[in-house]
């Protein structure tokens, strides 16, 4: 029965445009923004690693030419690029609702549990989809303008696509939530959108300023942020060699993941934003009239 | 699981949203093999009593079963109902047959049931075009498709005429009583007799959300009156001489004529000759069907009255029943009243009702007070009605 549902929510997102009309800016964002990183990346390194600052960094005690400065340009993609697929839950139930497609989909269900459990299960699989397309999109943005010594090796390229395709299914279960609760896509959309790349970015430096960055973390960007920044962060001071500790905080800034907690941690905070939201959104519509 | 009976059974479903009560306290039970017409105007509750019984909103109280469960301990649901509820469900960027396809999943039919209802509704050629590009009328008969999907043996309809030419119509009238002669069981609401008329077999009435009548549309008919209108140069005289021949349905209508049942023009008009008074007018006045819906159903709006079918009458029993307004219980074994009908049920200022025009019933429904010589409920009905 379940088996059936999941075939019919399937058969939904990819009977419209929807689909690919996320998946091709997502790509889009996610290469450019790992070409332009990786870019970035490897200017200041040439800068660091050129002979007139050689001598500052043996001062320093540290071999920069080691450095894994690619993984802050891929944390960074990942975060920028999954709020696309938080957009495309975001639409999962929004648009149901508000295009009476719900009526069919609960009358054609034993039950809004069974109905609303196929829609779960299918839109994790396409926040794992789209995190595979971010992954890869930005491993293949990142290689092309790094310097192979700035990247990852496998383990740490294992360990970054893991926790970015966990942070994209994180982001399109809270969006599907969030959806669930405004019931309309529009709203859903902008509230999102505003959210996650504006207001939440305000807080983060108000946070910051007062001193008490910490909090970022419990936060809901900051929380997924740190996901993958912490991971980022993790991966360089691994391999960086000695890293003075003032540098720490720094470095977790430029990953994206200051006042972040460990990337488990932090996962586990964007993990009871995502519940919240996404029971909230499933009681809600449980019990909803559908008029 | 299901009883697969085919029985619709609703018990004193009442419905609440907010201040306003949608539904209350309604019962109704619709038998297979007939095409039973949900009627009531707009506002009556009709679309609530439908989605309450396909479990999409919650009732405030009482039950409802189909095949003796709740919708949703039917199993698969679709299997045993199919419903048109509104003619708007699609995703406009999905085509026809998608659409389809994507509920003939959810309910476990094969993908070939998609273009076997397409032909059926006479969308075959269309199934490749977008929803959103579909006429009202076309997506009518994709939302019926969508409900035959599982084949079901209970169909409910909303309104289903909506945006159908009178082709459509035709259509419509045919396949739902084909569909119901192979035994299976047939709702369709409306808020116009007249459109359902040629189709329903059996008719649930409902006014603000009750119960007027319940049973078969025969017995309805049956229960047409006719009277005569006349204008003697002496009323009183007129009165004596028909009470002297037995004659008890006698009223004095607001402008002045006589209203006589029982008899038929020639009779009145023989009677005054006999009685030497001059007649200056004579009218004979059928009320059809539709006036008769018209009465039961056109206090929604205004202060409720007793119902006038409610109260003790004599007369042959029928087994059409007249519901109490308060009370809803089914079966209420109020005898059907033969003489005469309502007489503050006609449209004020508008009588005789047969002159009213359908569509402006909707008007006439709204009109909160009679005019002044308007006769009130309980003073001397045309006929006895109270």
């Amino acid at each position: 029965m379940l088996t059936n549902l999941v075939k019919a929510e399937f058969r939904k997102t990819t009977s419209t445009g929807l689909w690919w009309g996320i998946m091709i800016p997502t790509v889009l964002i996610a290469l450019g923004w790992a070409l332009g990183t990786g870019a970035i990346g490897k200017s200041i390194m040439d800068v660091v690693n050129s002979s007139d600052a050689e001598d500052l960094t043996q001062l320093l005690g540290i071999d920069s030419s080691q450095w894994q400065v690619s993984v802050f340009g891929m944390a960074r993609s990942i975060n920028i690029a999954t709020v696309f697929p938080m957009i495309f839950g975001g639409l999962a139930i929004s648009s149901e609702i508000s295009r009476r497609t719900i009526t069919t989909t609960f009358l054609t269900a034993p039950n809004r549990v069974s109905a609303l459990t196929a829609k779960l299960l299918v839109y994790l699989a396409w926040g794992a989809i789209f995190g595979v397309a971010i992954v890869a999109s930005v491993s293949i943005g990142i290689v092309i303008t790094s310097d192979s010594a700035a990247l990852p090796d496998a383990t740490g390229w294992v360990a970054m696509a893991g926790v970015g395709i966990l942070s994209s299914i994180l982001m399109t279960m809270f969006g599907v939530g969030i959806g669930a609760l405004m019931t309309s896509p529009i709203a859903t959309t902008i509230v999102l959108i505003l959210y996650m790349l504006i207001l939440e970015n305000g807080i983060q430096l108000v946070l910051a300023a007062q001193g008490v960055p910490s909090i970022i973390g419990f936060l809901p960007n900051g929380a997924v942020n740190g996901l993958t920044g912490s991971v980022a962060a993790n991966l360089f001071l691994s391999t960086a060699g000695v890293v003075p500790d003032e540098l720490n905080e720094v470095i977790r800034g430029i990953a994206g993941a200051l006042g972040a907690f460990d990337w488990w941690l932090s996962g586990l905070i964007f993990l009871v934003w995502t519940a919240i939201f996404f029971l909230g959104g499933w009681a809600a519509t449980q019990k909803k009239d559908i008029t | 699981m299901h009883d697969g009976s085919g029985r619709i059974v609703v018990q004193g479903l009442t419905k609440q949203f907010g201040p306003v009560t949608a539904v209350q306290n309604l019962s109704f039970t619709v038998e297979p093999g007939s095409v039973t017409g949900f009627l009531g105007p707009n506002g009556a509750g009709k679309t609530t009593t439908l989605r309450m019984l396909l479990g999409l909103v919650t009732p405030t109280a009482g039950t409802s079963f189909i095949n003796g469960r709740p919708f949703h301990q039917l199993g698969n649901p679709a299997r045993v109902v199919g419903a048109v509820l509104e003619a708007q469900g699609f995703h406009p960027k999905r085509t026809a047959r998608n659409h389809l396809r994507v509920y003939a999943a959810a309910i476990g039919v094969p993908d070939q049931a998609a273009d076997h209802v397409l032909d059926l509704v006479g969308l075959g050629a269309a199934g490749d075009r977008k929803a959103g590009g579909f006429s009202l009328g076309m997506k009518q008969r994709l939302a019926l498709a969508t409900a035959l999907l599982g084949d079901p043996q209970v169909l409910v309809l909303d309104e289903p005429s909506n945006g159908l030419d009178p082709e459509g119509i035709a259509w419509l009238r045919t396949f739902l009583q084909a569909y119901a002669r192979q035994g299976r069981t047939v709702l369709i609401s409306s808020h116009l007799l007249a459109e359902v008329e040629q189709t329903v077999d059996q008719v649930v009435i409902v006014s603000r959300g009750q119960t007027m009548y319940y049973g078969s549309l025969d017995q309805l008919r049956g229960s047409q009156r006719s009277r005569v209108l006349v204008q003697p140069s002496d009323a009183s005289a007129l009165v004596a001489a028909l009470q002297a021949e037995g004659v008890t349905g006698i009223e004095q209508v607001p402008d002045g004529r006589l209203a006589i049942s029982g008899m038929d023009a020639k009779q009145v008009a023989d009677a005054a000759l006999k009685a030497g008074v001059s007649v200056y007018g004579i009218q004979e006045e059928r009320v059809d069907l539709e006036q008769l819906f018209f009465q039961l159903t056109n206090g929604q709006y205004t202060a409720a009255g007793p119902n006038p079918f409610a109260g003790p009458q004599t007369g042959p029993q029928q087994s059409g029943y007249y519901a109490p307004p308060q009370t809803g219980q089914f079966p209420q074994s109020g005898p059907f009243p033969q003489q005469g009908y309502p007489p503050q049920q006609y449209p004020p200022g508008q009588y005789p009702p047969a002159q009213l025009p359908p569509q402006d019933y909707q008007q006439y429904q709204q009109q909160q007070q009679p005019p002044p010589g308007y006769q009130q409920p309980g003073q001397g009905g045309y006929g006895g009605g109270n």
